[in-house]
């Protein structure tokens, strides 16, 4: 039967044979690729997860798990200031309103809830913003967290460089009055997963840009010093 | 008429499909570079959409650095390009989705596009309109190779036997 077909007859055939062949093999080429691509997600998820996990559960004493309070805890405004150490607004706000927070602390009007975010590693080629977070918490371990956080603005790195060295972070808490733990403390990162844990808790909190202040729980607008007095004197009850 | 400008087309939309192909895989190996050094960065930008829940959220934003990469290095190789390409304009259509969803909820967010934490800088106003139009712009590449996707230089051509300038 078969070998009486014409000639055209098979060779149309092979060509289909060979169509459809063509059209399997770029089936299975289409199908490896898209799960090449889901593989290399999961991946990346997978090493994000490891990387998260061993994270120390400290807190610095002194601090909260959302960060390092400073005044009276009977103060009638709480005011939540989110910065990170990589931030140039964040230091001109420091350097703009930083005194001015202090007066309202001091008067026992204000207490401030600090929130030393790591947004911005990627500034640095060191992680500067984690490692500066985490030092704020031996800071606040060492009770000097006003004197570190003024000090570190003002001596701020420029952004795409190498972050302040490790030796300089302890120079500075030493400076400012910290114990002889400080430095055993920022060596060894002790508040790396306290840092992570406060920056994924103010991501979670839709916190999407430093410096962000909020005057109980509302989003200051106007951060300069007049700003922040109006915005205070508004949220204080009479 | 009709003969010639088939045969012109099928002449020219190799080279149009290999140029695409480039641009497409340059930009997903750009975007994937910057944001893979930081996944936690990567989760924030996605985190700050509010649209995904918690544990997608993660899920989505440190996969999709490496995602990024892979499906950029394939395209610019040429492997597989056909899914290359409906992968990519699914992501692109949800990147569309998710700035469009911003804009208009109001939010103030960066679209973390090439790597930030989805965080404004100082001073810095949101730019929806521009990155939607990137987007569509690279949303019509990645709809051209779906439709075409026979190209110059690509190891399909290679592989599969497939002759840039056969029909489909």
């Amino acid at each position: 039967m078969s070998n009486r077909r014409p000639k055209a007859g098979a060779g149309k055939m092979m060509a289909a044979q060979r169509g459809s062949e063509k059209r399997r093999s770029a089936a299975l080429v289409g199908a490896a690729v898209a799960v090449l691509v889901v593989f290399a997600g999961a991946i990346g998820f997978g090493l994000y997860q490891a990387q998260r996990e061993p994270a120390s559960a400290a807190v610095p004493p002194g601090a909260t798990e959302q960060g390092i309070p400073v005044g009276s805890p009977d103060a009638p405004v709480t005011l939540d200031s989110y910065i990170d150490f990589q931030c140039p607004a964040c230091a001109a706000f420091e350097q703009r309103t930083g005194d001015t927070i202090g007066q309202l602390v001091d008067s026992g009007k204000v207490r401030v809830i600090y929130h030393p975010v790591a947004y911005l590693d990627r500034f640095s080629s060191t992680g500067y913003s984690s490692r500066s977070s985490a030092a704020a918490g031996c800071a606040a371990a060492s009770d000097v967290f006003p004197e570190f956080e003024e000090q570190l603005f003002t001596v701020q790195p420029p952004e795409g460089g190498d972050g302040l060295p490790t030796e300089r972070l302890i120079e500075i808490g030493r400076a400012a009055g910290s114990g002889d733990d400080f430095a055993e403390c920022v060596r060894q990162g002790r508040y790396e997963g306290w840092s992570q844990r406060l920056t994924d808790a103010a991501s979670r909190a839709g916190i999407n840009a430093t410096p962000t202040v909020l005057v109980n729980g509302e989003q200051l607008q106007d951060v300069s010093p007049a700003g922040l007095r109006a915005a205070v004197d508004a949220a204080a009850p009479r | 008429m009709m003969t010639v400008e088939t045969g012109r087309a099928a002449a020219v939309l190799p080279w149009v499909a290999t140029v695409a192909r480039l641009a497409l895989g340059t930009v997903w190996v750009v975007a994937g570079v910057l944001k893979i050094g930081d996944p936690a960065a990567s989760v924030r930008a996605v985190r700050a959409y509010q649209l995904l829940p918690e544990p997608v959220v993660q899920i989505v934003g440190a996969g999709l650095p490496a995602a990024e990469l892979v499906l950029g290095v394939l395209l610019i190789t040429g492997l597989g390009v056909r899914v290359g390409a409906v992968l990519s304009a699914l992501l692109l259509a949800a990147f569309v989705v998710g700035i469009a969803a911003a804009w208009a909820r109001g939010l103030r967010i960066d679209c973390g596009c090439f790597g930030s934490g989805g965080e404004l800088g100082p001073g810095q106003e949101p730019s929806y309109g521009p990155e939607l139009a990137r987007d569509a712009g690279l949303l019509a590449l990645a709809g051209l190779l779906t439709w075409w996707p026979r190209s110059r230089f690509a190891v399909d051509g290679w592989l599969l036997g497939t002759n840039a300038q056969e029909r489909r």
